[in-house]
């Protein structure tokens, strides 16, 4: 299981490159051939031993975070997000800037509060990173202007739940690297994708049909749970522990419903627990596939997690099992699947 | 140290860990070492018996108590003292069980499931939530049970940030004016006196500087840094401690330690304090029959979160000043 690097490795959208090398050393010599296309996407590929189909794996290596967008005169740096970073979860955090230059993002001491601005939402304008320097002579000796930002939290694992930050998606990287370390060959050909800036506009999976025409995809994702007092229980999307979300529509897409049906009939088939996710709010790569060419028929599998583009979220490790096994058992049906 | 000091948890009426720690680095340099009935830890160094000098720093830091266990791994809080829920959301939470430590994991909804009416306002303690189905300790977790954020002390240039640097920061200068006395030599009797329960108001200095019959009383805390609040002067990290001015400090004894500040060349920033100062200065000046306080403030940006940031060379500063307090 490659969580715990994955997910404390930095790649926010457009900086994915420390993600793409410990995925691309790890996997090199287990496929047929592996390339980095023009925006950065990995691409890996397995050969099939009927070859009459092209199957496309997706998974995104980025994660959500912040760009140094200013160096201020006394030293501390604003930051903009990159994707969606509720403010409210960014106040007392340890951040990384460009994967190793260490910093903190404080707030006005409470003291210093009117009351009414104690419940008040922060603003990005109002919130700086501190890294020590007095100075921005200091500062820029560090860092400087266009650098990305990461939040520092490590992983755990305990009780059969992991906790870390970017489960969306090094999560899908992860079961797309299980699946590469399966040795057998399938009946399709495969072709893995660790894409770029899917928090950003579903980018990096927009230049996948040119390069690769695939007949069909599947796209791994890491999804909202809000099984948690946060929402009442009729506005639940997953569940965590009730095995892998499998998507029907999302934003901007109707699953396949070929594929969709396929996906639940191999969970049935081999009694692999899943869910269907109850909600459609939320996009994928899968609508990007179906858009650009002549449109790749995909379908949409992922593990559960809470608390999803915030420094600190959690997945029910059984989950992540049981997609690798979904997805393993999809690839072994071949040709079955989905025809 | 700082980063030991930091690193120890022990919330207001919680204080051991923090105090245990405190005792060992502190002993080599004390000639007397006694804890008091309100877990308040007293180092005494001797002098010429011209007069008792205390020392204060507050030990105890902001926490948490569990208030609320609910079902399906998740619990509720309540803070102990002045904790801006801000700072807590996507934190982890160190729960002390009576099992061992459990850890939880204080959730926030992802920005594709909240509605519109939830954008824009913090929750309250009403509203936060920790989950604790992430711990292999979470079905131990009870109504009663102290928590703190979890916080590691990380190295920023040459400043350091974590957690309950107000008011460890302190603690350390005691420490570290505790060690400066094995070479300056000290005429008061210097009492180190390492209190309790500050963050709620709470009685541990107080009742020290009652029993000891101190004549005169150095309170060392935090200070709000680089805020500008108007119509005051901006304190300065980095620019060493702030001496407090105002009714709750003795003109005289302030003008003492500012004197010796400039003959030793300590450079000193000047904290004009028109009322209550917010510290145990207030209270233990009134304590007994009256007590000479000043305050000394080591510079605190971002008090009261789990990233407070200080320079440890202002700690050091401060240590100077209140070991040469004491040779006056």
């Amino acid at each position: 299981m490659y969580l715990k690097e994955l997910t404390e490795l930095d790649g926010v959208s457009g900086d994915e490159g420390r993600v793409r090398d410990f995925i691309k050393e790890k996997i090199e010599s287990k496929v047929d051939g592996v390339k980095v296309d023009v925006l950065g996407n990995l691409i890996a590929f397995k050969k099939g031993t009927k070859s009459n189909r092209k199957f496309l794996l997706a998974a995104h290596m980025d994660e959500v975070g912040f760009m140094v967008t200013n160096v201020e005169d006394d030293g501390t740096l604003s930051f903009a997000p990159v994707g969606g970073v509720d403010p409210r979860v960014v106040v007392g955090k340890h951040v990384r800037i460009k994967g190793e230059v260490p910093g903190v993002i404080g707030y006005k001491a409470i003291h210093l509060q009117k009351r009414n601005e104690i419940l008040e939402s922060p603003k990005y304008e109002n919130l700086r990173i501190n890294i020590g320097a007095s100075s921005k002579d200091e500062a820029t000796q560090k860092v400087e202007i266009g650098d990305y930002v990461s939040f520092a939290t490590d992983f755990r694992c305990e009780n059969s739940r992991a906790t870390g930050k970017a489960f969306d998606d090094r999560a899908g990287c992860a079961v797309l690297m299980e699946i590469i370390e399966r040795s057998e060959r399938f009946e399709d050909d495969i072709y893995f994708a660790f894409l770029v800036q899917e928090e950003t506009g579903l980018r990096g999976s927009a230049v996948l049909f040119e390069q690769l025409q695939p007949n069909l995809a599947l796209v791994i994702e890491g999804t909202t749970a809000g099984d948690d007092p946060g929402l009442p229980e009729h506005q639940w999307a997953t569940h965590l522990g009730d095995g892998p979300a499998i998507t029907f529509m999302h934003r901007g897409y109707v699953v396949n419903k070929k594929i969709y049906e396929s996906i639940l009939q191999v969970a049935q088939k081999y009694d692999i627990k899943h869910q269907p996710k109850r909600r459609t709010a939320g996009g994928t790569d899968a609508a990007r596939l179906a858009k650009t060419g002549g449109g790749v028929p995909a379908g949409v599998i992922s593990v559960p997690a809470r608390y999803i583009h915030s420094p600190l979220s959690v997945i029910d490790v059984d989950d992540f099992k049981n997609t690798v096994s979904l997805v393993g058992k999809i690839l072994e049906e071949g040709e079955g699947f989905a025809r | 140290m700082l980063k030991c000091l930091s690193g120890v948890d022990g919330p207001s009426g919680y204080e051991d860990e923090a105090l245990k720690l405190i005792e060992e680095k502190i002993k080599p340099y004390a000639d007397v070492l006694k804890t008091s009935r309100l877990n308040t830890l007293i180092a005494l160094k001797r002098g010429e018996g011209t007069k008792k000098l205390g020392i204060f720093a507050h030990v105890d830091e902001l926490g948490f108590v569990v208030a609320k266990v609910e079902e399906r791994g998740f619990i509720r809080l309540e803070p102990i003292g002045g904790v801006d829920p801000k700072v807590v959301l996507s934190q982890r939470i160190k729960i002390f069980t009576k099992q061992g430590v459990a850890s939880g994991v204080v959730g926030f909804l992802p920005p594709h499931l909240q509605k519109e009416d939830q954008r824009g306002k913090v929750p309250s303690f009403d509203d936060i939530f920790v989950d604790v189905s992430c711990s292999s300790l979470g079905e131990h977790v009870s109504v009663g049970d102290i928590c703190v954020i979890e916080g590691e002390c990380a190295e920023l240039g040459s400043k350091v940030s974590g957690k309950a640097l107000d008011n460890r920061a302190s603690c350390a200068a005691l420490i570290l004016a505790a060690q400066n006395l094995q070479a300056i030599k000290n005429r008061a009797d210097v009492y180190f006196i390492f209190s309790s329960q500050e963050e709620i108001a709470g009685p541990g200095a107080v009742s020290v500087a009652y029993e000891l019959g101190l004549d005169e009383a150095i309170v060392v805390d935090v200070t709000h840094a680089n805020e500008k609040v108007p119509q005051f002067p901006q304190i300065k990290i980095s620019e060493g401690p702030a001496l407090a001015v105002g009714p709750v400090i003795n003109r005289e004894f302030y003008k003492a330690l500012s004197d010796v500040a400039k003959r030793n060349g300590v450079k000193i920033q000047l904290e004009p304090t028109p009322g209550r100062s917010g510290t145990d200065t207030d209270e233990v000046q009134i304590t007994g029959s009256g007590i000479k306080t000043a305050l000394v403030s080591i510079p605190l940006m971002y008090m009261h979160t789990p990233v407070e940031v200080a320079d440890p060379r202002d700690i050091e500063e401060t240590a100077r000043l209140i070991a040469l307090a004491s040779t006056m």
